[in-house]
């Protein structure tokens, strides 16, 4: 909400400081979030009066004008304006006087002083000047005409407040009282403990009553009172359609409005002020002169007043006439009842809608206007009879000859006195200071609320029409720290009883797990959780799960939710592949969502991507590049952080479970218990040639809420043995395609309560083995808790181990 | 000894002590074969024995001590390094910078004694809007344009729902921060992303226990603990549905130290966080009796907090996953 400060003086008199001002409103959560200073585009022009205009004896399109300028005296000046004549009051540029640049009008840059010149002949001792000279409006027509009351002498400057300041204020969405300038000016008022002043016009004038027989009578009807519990209006005769005069346009301008014609720009200024939305309907353009304020109902169209044909529903609130709706309630008029030029009877609307209704229609619509913007907010709930009154008035002074009929007034469903009584111990509790209940009512007072002490402790609030926002003590709680910006409230230490739950536990795991895969080389990104459908049907495809689809997304590319971190990833490799980037080891920490048995679920997954040189490497030496291996080694390590190293398998995984993998990589991670942990392998070749990649990459993605449920890092700890262990090794001869894996998990099973540990050494096959068959040697490692084993101990021990093995693996000995 | 005297290398002294004295060495064997010696000769040849064995021992050490003398001028001898050459490259990986923000700022909470716990995404209306307070069809609501999911589903737009959540399987007394990404329907940009973090944290326990005043200290410890301890906070009256009052804490500008530049918007302070008392509607949402209990709740966005801490001010290089940019955390 735009605050031109001379707009404000009127409700607060006197010196207003634009930096004090700015703090206080914002402390109290008024936030002024810019401060704009208004300077005239001119320097020395006056209020003047044409007292003579004679036709120029050289020239047929000028005239010579005897003009009154006040203190500057009386002039001759030479005008080619069309619309001068005697007795019209006008701006006088004096010599001296400099004009806003032709180009730039309205722009605060300044031409060259102005000298008196004699313009065919005749001596010019200053100019008259039009809104364009004076960088006002675009009007280039001609001269100024100023109200005839205008002071002659008075700088134009300070006659249109042209030296003004403009507070920019964020009005919170339960302020709907504060989006006009009686509004802020009661919050300033409050704030510097000044008196506010009442509403008034600059020019008071009586309002001319209509004849009886001038208007005719109009019907006014209320169908929806739910929707609509009051609907005044105030029928006007014998209105002259032209433009507002200055001071008025001024003060549009400067709260951000564009001047239409003088009556919709009452209706717009008053809105601006008092914050109550007018609208004007051509009354003869009313059929029937019928008003219906009702629900939409069978009528499915209105064209609005910016020519658009807005859709309607069954429920949205409009504003009908005989014969059908002429404008969207609290939204924006119809074109039919449009005022126009040729308009000389209109009917004023001031009205109270049901605040969701406006904000269903509007959102709907895509259309937010000034008026729909503050009847969703709230405008005063009493406020409309005022509001007719006052647009009656500022009528008669900017539509000269207009006559008023009488204002009608239907309100079904009138709105009760709202009464909120509270304690001083609520307020106390709630802000942790004790304010006496003296100045608590005293506070509330100033805002405009009336307040009754009830008790001791316990008062009695009245809250006015305006403040819809408030309803219950801990409203009146804020009102009262508000007013000082919450200066009375003390700082206490915060130490809560609460005690500390169990889920901190989650929280040192995941910091593990990226500490670990950092100290691996692997970077951490984030990427956004939107992602394009393909992506899902490349990467996300678990059986039995189905994306999560965004109903609004922001484009198509953006339109699901991420089901596997990786896609994240492989666009980080893309994004880095193409700035510079030889390698890239990337992980990601982040949630994946998916749709299962029609329920949306999600979960938080690790994920990894590394491809190109790793690190460790001297000058000139190459780093060994990232395969299948090295990211299992990443994981391994990780896997063994959590304590899970022992209780995982990597297994083979049908290629066409992960078609993202290249088959002959794509291994599963699981519990030997059961239960899957995650993927892992190198990308598909199709998928690396879209890459444009010359080395592998490998992929992996972990279900972290797996790892959390099964890990720990809380790992017994034992000394170091204290008697040497004995290696003896071991070489068998399998076929090909058996794990190697399994030959030191089938070992350890040996019934051997000595062999400590059994280590895979070396796996190697062609050579003079025979074909489809491979050679797998491990070590054994044999240690006794209570001493040095013999050699032949040692001996018949891993004689027993090697015949188990050979038996349970079906292998040859080498 | 006529071996070990020709021998030039460790390696080669090691070879003959082996073949000498080790097992089935040759002096070993001769020590072995004492059995078949008359016992009456057995102590003088014993003797004369295991003084070969010292001698060649001797003789050994003092080879060995010769070449690695040798050896030790060789390597003194030896050309100095380039030492301006680089050194070895060791990996190192990076932790994110919006994540090592997010720890520091769980940390000094978990200090405070608050509870870290995380809460869903994917939300329905109620606990993201209604039970906050936010009635349907208010404008209110439009300060957070939501992304919608389908069956009343959406994506949470403020980590809020983290109160409702905990608040509805727990009774006070509570102290919790509640972590995580939430969602707007904005265009990634330099000032918004769609998907960004807060970290919402409130503290309920019977009436009048934890007041405004409390609020104030607790942020204040907090602002100071992540600002530094000498950081000037002040509090604004504000709005939000769910807290009533309502403030904002600001921050004296870190940049310009209050005297006004760009990033403080020539104010000297720097918006930091939303918090206030909750609001009662609230706490009945979650069967809370607001006469019986209160408490305060705060919200921040980690991003904000990230840019302002690390002086930059382009909310997309936290989402692009530049690696120059990566690296340097
Ligand atoms: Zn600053």
């Amino acid at each position: 909400m735009k605050l031109p400060l001379s707009w404000l003086k009127e409700f607060v008199p006197g010196d207003l400081d634009p930096g004090v001002l700015t703090e206080r409103l914002s402390m109290a959560g008024l936030e002024v979030e810019a401060v704009e200073r208004l300077k005239p585009a001119f320097s020395d022009v006056v209020v003047a009066k044409v007292l003579r205009v004679e036709r120029h004896p050289n020239a047929e399109r000028l005239s010579v004008c005897e003009v009154d300028g006040g203190g500057a005296g009386r002039l001759n000046v030479v005008c080619g304006a069309p619309n001068v004549r005697a007795g019209m009051t006008s701006a006088l540029a004096v010599v001296g006087a400099r004009l806003a640049a032709e180009k730039n009008a309205g722009d605060q840059a300044c031409g060259p002083a102005l000298e008196a010149a004699v313009i065919r002949g005749v001596r010019s001792e200053g100019m008259l000047c039009s809104e364009r000279e004076l960088g006002l409006f675009d009007d280039h027509r001609g001269i100024v005409a100023l109200p005839d009351d205008a002071p002659v002498g008075q700088s134009l400057a300070d006659y249109l407040e042209l030296d003004d300041c403009v507070f920019d204020v964020a009005v919170t969405p339960n302020r709907g009282d504060c989006l006009s300038i009686l509004g802020l000016a009661r919050e300033v008022a409050a704030l510097l403990g000044r008196k506010l002043s009442p509403a008034r016009t600059k020019r008071i004038r009586s309002v001319k009553r209509a004849a009886e027989n001038s208007i005719a009578p109009i019907a006014i009807e209320i169908t929806a009172p739910d929707l609509c519990p009051r609907y005044a209006a105030l029928p006007m005769a014998k209105i002259a359609i032209s433009d507002s005069p200055l001071w008025l346009r001024r003060r549009l301008k400067a709260c951000g409005m564009r001047p239409v014609n003088n009556v919709v720009d009452v209706t717009n200024y008053l809105m601006l002020e008092i914050g109550q939305p007018l609208h004007a309907f051509d009354l003869d353009r009313l059929r029937q002169h019928r008003v219906i304020v009702r629900r939409a109902g069978e009528d499915r169209e209105l064209e609005t007043l910016d020519h658009v044909k807005r859709p309607l529903l069954k429920d949205d609130l409009v504003i009908a006439d005989g014969e059908g709706p002429v404008a969207i309630a609290g939204v924006m008029g119809g074109l039919t009842s449009e005022v126009d030029n040729s308009t000389t009877r209109i009917l004023l609307e001031s009205a109270f809608f049901d605040p969701p209704s406006v904000t269903r229609t509007s959102r709907r619509l895509g259309l937010v206007s000034e008026a729909s913007y503050r009847f969703e907010r709230g405008v005063d709930r009493q406020g409309q009879i005022a509001a007719l009154y006052r647009a009656a008035q500022l009528l008669s002074e900017v539509a000269r000859g207009c006559e008023a009929g009488a204002v009608i007034d239907v309100e079904p469903q009138p709105q009760p006195i709202r009464q909120v009584e509270f304690s001083t111990k609520l307020i106390t509790g709630l802000l942790g200071a004790a304010i006496p209940a003296g100045e608590a009512a005293r506070r509330l007072r100033a805002l405009g609320i009336k307040v009754k002490r009830t008790g001791k402790d316990s008062l009695e609030a009245v809250i006015p029409s305006f403040r819809a926002d408030l309803r219950e003590g801990a409203d009146l709680a804020e009102e009262v720290a508000r007013l000082t910006g919450l200066a009375d409230i003390p700082t206490l230490p915060c130490r809560p009883s609460a005690e500390v739950g169990g889920e901190d536990q989650r929280r040192e795991l995941l910091r593990a797990i990226g500490e670990r895969l950092s100290a691996c080389g692997l970077s951490e990104i984030k990427s956004l959780a939107f992602t394009a459908p393909e992506e899902n049907r490349t990467f996300g495809r678990l059986q039995g799960t189905g994306p999560v689809k965004v109903t609004n997304p922001l484009s198509a590319e953006l339109s699901e939710l991420r089901q596997s971190l990786i896609c994240g990833l492989v666009a980080a490799l893309r994004f880095n592949l193409r700035r510079e980037a030889q390698a890239c080891h990337l992980f990601e920490l982040g949630k994946v969502f998916y749709r299962e048995h029609d329920e949306l679920r999600e979960g938080l997954r690790v994920a990894a991507l590394s491809y190109g040189e790793l690190a460790f490497r001297g000058l000139g030496e190459r780093g060994r590049r990232a395969d299948l291996f090295t990211l299992k080694g990443m994981i391994e390590g990780c896997l063994d952080t959590l304590g899970l190293v022992d209780k995982a398998e990597f297994v083979r995984l049908p290629g066409e479970l992960a078609p993202y993998l290249h088959p002959g990589t794509a291994t599963d991670v699981r519990l030997k218990t059961g239960g899957l942990l995650g993927r892992l392998g190198e990308l598909h070749p199709e998928l690396a040639l879209t890459l444009e990649v010359d080395y592998p990459v490998a992929v992996c993605e972990l279900d972290v809420g797996e790892l959390i449920t099964y890990g720990s890092l809380r790992k017994p700890v034992a000394p170091p043995p204290r008697f040497p262990a004995v290696r003896r090794d071991l070489a068998l001869l399998l076929d090909r395609d058996f794990p190697a894996a399994q030959v030191r998990s089938v070992i350890a099973q040996a019934d051997a309560s000595l062999l400590e540990s059994v280590e895979l050494f070396d796996v190697y096959e062609g050579g003079s083995l025979p074909a489809g068959k491979k050679s797998v040697a491990v070590t054994c490692r044999y240690r006794a808790k209570d001493r040095t084993l013999t050699d032949q101990e040692v001996n018949l021990l891993h004689a027993t181990v090697t015949s188990f093995a050979i038996e349970r693996l079906g292998a040859v000995p080498r | 000894m006529a071996e070990l005297a020709q021998s030039a290398s460790l390696e080669q002294i090691e070879n003959v002590r082996v073949k000498v004295l080790g097992r089935g060495g040759e002096l070993t064997e001769l020590l072995r074969s004492m059995r078949e010696v008359p016992a009456q000769e057995r102590p003088a040849i014993g003797q004369l024995a295991n003084q070969v064995k010292r001698d060649i021992e001797e003789r050994i050490e003092v080879l060995k001590n010769e070449l690695r003398r040798r050896a030790l001028g060789e390597s003194l001898a030896r050309a100095p390094l380039d030492v301006t050459l680089p050194g070895v490259q060791f990996p190192r990986g990076h932790i994110h910078p919006l994540t090592q923000i997010t720890e520091r700022l769980l940390d000094i909470w978990a200090a405070m004694g608050f509870e870290v716990i995380p809460t869903p995404d994917i939300e329905d209306d109620f606990h993201n809007f209604g039970a906050l307070n936010f009635p349907s069809d208010h404008p209110a609501r439009d300060m957070q344009d939501t992304f919608f999911l389908g069956d009343g589903l959406l994506l949470r737009t403020h980590t809020s729902n983290g109160q409702i959540r905990v608040m509805e399987r727990r009774q006070p007394p509570l102290a919790v921060v509640c972590p995580g990404a939430c969602y707007r329907r904005d265009e990634l940009s330099v000032r918004y992303s769609p998907m960004f973090s807060q970290i919402e944290g409130f503290a309920v326990d019977e009436f009048g226990k934890i007041t405004m005043a409390h609020l104030k200290g607790a942020l204040t410890e907090f602002l100071r603990a992540f600002f530094g301890p000498t950081s000037q906070v002040r509090f604004r009256a504000s709005f939000f549905p769910f807290t009533e009052p309502s403030a904002e804490a600001d921050v004296r500008c870190i940049f310009c130290a209050g005297t006004g530049c760009r990033v403080c918007k020539h104010s000297g302070w720097i918006e930091i966080l939303g918090a206030g008392m909750i609001h009662p509607n609230v706490l009945r949402a979650v069967g809370y009796d607001p006469q019986r209990y209160s408490g305060f709740a705060f919200g921040m966005g980690v991003e904000r907090l990230a840019l302002i801490k690390l002086g930059v001010d382009d909310m997309r290089l936290f989402f692009e996953n530049d690696l120059r940019f990566l690296t340097q955390f």
